[in-house]
């Protein structure tokens, strides 16, 4: 479970103060999943940071009943001179898992060839998503923050990312970050519109993209 | 989270962070461990070869070798921790990405990286000396070992307010290298308390970081002692800095900004 109550996010920039989020308030049980949608620079991704507690709001709180993952995207927090496998062990190490069987299972499921035992810094942007993304499916999270991460890779991952997040949807819960109505309405039960920093839940995809795109 | 459970997730991180800073700060070129041997190695050979050159003698009963290195190495032991604790959040910033690591377990983990650095190189310099002199006598091996530790201490707790202030104006944060460059002649690496004039000596005891080399030579020498060491004032210089240290990150923990 995931409960935000009157998140509200401010950051001070040289031509004022410019509000991000204001008193955003949600709540997503365990077994049900909900995704975003919003204009790029909407602060889309600082809520997913404040849902997983990389960063703080400037007030309000956050309630997490269940192991919630780091942000899934395209980035991740990987140290490019280290070798996918080393940013593994390290991944592993943090959240107390066994490094064996973690770098085992997202070498098969980023299904980079050699390219994991290379340092990261040499990798494409699609082959950093595919190390992330098999590095979150391989850590035993029950809540997955995903950020856009089903828009790359080829047709073939990314038909394996939305069968891994469908399986994990059914008992914990999913928080999608997507432009794609097609990715929400495969992976989510409800879905939020952020816009201007006021968040609004809707109870179907559809409903949300009514409003989102009009 | 219940504290225990709390500690546990801590120690792992702090465990992870520690594992990876090895790999990143002595992995990527060959014989890295070799530099941080090499680096004090050098500057105590420079200033022994010094001292013989000049015909400047070690105080009584040590020989040059080791009265430098005992000095040097805590002095180095300090000055890096606090150099490195002092960026760990801005040289680390790209790991707060992940939820469970917090700023507070960088700077521990450098802390405790730093102090098991410069306690190997000691073990390793001091023990090249003893294989080359075919002798190796250490008075109160306590006392050396509380001194690394009081300089680790004293050096981390320094790093934690250099860290807050860092994240806070990265101008203050210039100011850490001039701040720290003059301690290298005044914390004990060239001379011991009692080698000072009388009225000079509660004036250098005011440097928190003689204390840890007065520590340390009173330990590894038979011939020297403890006698101008004091620990309540270096424990309240620690425990002083780690107050304001961990007050001033409880200030800037909302600005620090992952992206």
């Amino acid at each position: 479970m995931i409960r935000l109550e009157n998140i509200t996010k401010v950051y001070k920039t040289k031509r004022g103060r410019h509000t991000v989020l204001d008193d955003v308030s949600f709540e997503v049980p365990l077994g049900t999943s909900m995704g975003i949608m919003g204009r790029n620079g909407a602060g889309k991704s600082t809520l997913l940071r404040i849902i997983g507690g990389a960063e703080m709001p400037t007030s309000g709180t956050v309630t997490r009943g269940s192991r919630v993952s780091f942000p899934i995207g395209f980035s991740g927090a990987f140290h490019g001179s280290l070798t996918g496998e080393e940013n593994c062990r390290f991944a592993a190490r943090i959240y107390g898992q066994e490094i064996h069987r973690v770098v085992r299972e997202t070498r098969d499921f980023a299904d980079i060839g050699e390219y994991f035992y290379n340092p990261v810094g040499t990798y494409s942007t699609g082959m950093r998503a595919r190390l992330a993304f098999g590095l979150s499916m391989s850590i035993d999270f029950d809540v997955y923050l995903v950020d856009e991460v089903t828009a790359v890779g080829d047709r073939r991952f990314k038909k394996k990312c939305s069968a891994a997040l469908k399986k994990r949807a059914e008992f914990g819960s999913l928080i999608v970050i997507s432009h794609s109505v097609a990715t929400l309405r495969q992976l989510c039960d409800k879905c939020a519109v952020l816009d201007q920093g006021k968040l609004t839940v809707y109870d179907t995809v559809d409903a949300a993209n009514e409003v989102y795109a009009a | 989270m219940s504290l225990l459970r709390g500690l546990v997730v801590q120690s792992e991180v702090v465990h992870a962070i520690f594992m990876r800073e090895t790999r990143t700060r002595f992995g990527q070129y060959r014989m890295g461990y070799l530099w941080a041997i090499a680096d004090p190695a050098i500057v105590i050979l420079t200033i022994a070869g010094f001292f013989a050159l000049v015909k400047r003698a070690a105080p009584y009963g040590m020989d040059i070798y080791s009265f430098i290195a005992t000095g040097i190495i805590p002095y180095k032991l300090f000055a890096s921790s606090a150099q490195q604790v002092g960026e760990s959040v801005n040289g680390n910033r790209a790991l707060l990405f992940y939820p469970r690591v917090l700023p507070i377990d960088l700077a521990l983990a450098r802390g405790l990286f730093e102090l098991a650095t410069y306690g190997a190189v000691f073990v390793v310099l001091m023990g090249l000396h003893g294989l080359a002199t075919q002798r190796l006598v250490v008075d109160e091996p306590l006392y050396v070992i509380a001194g690394l530790t009081l300089a680790s201490l004293l050096g981390t707790a320094t790093g934690l307010v250099f860290c807050a202030i860092g994240v806070m104006s990265r101008t203050a944060d210039r100011a850490r290298g001039p701040l720290l460059r003059p301690l290298f002649w005044i914390s004990g690496i060239f001379f011991t308390v009692e080698a000072l004039p009388v009225h000079v000596r509660p004036l250098a005891g005011l440097n928190p970081i003689i204390h840890c080399a007065e520590l340390v030579r009173s330990g590894w020498f038979v011939s020297y002692e403890d006698t101008y060491v004091d620990t309540s004032y270096l424990l309240l210089w620690i425990l002083g800095l780690s107050v304001v240290g961990l007050l001033l990150e409880r200030r800037v923990r909302r600005k620090i900004e992952v992206a």
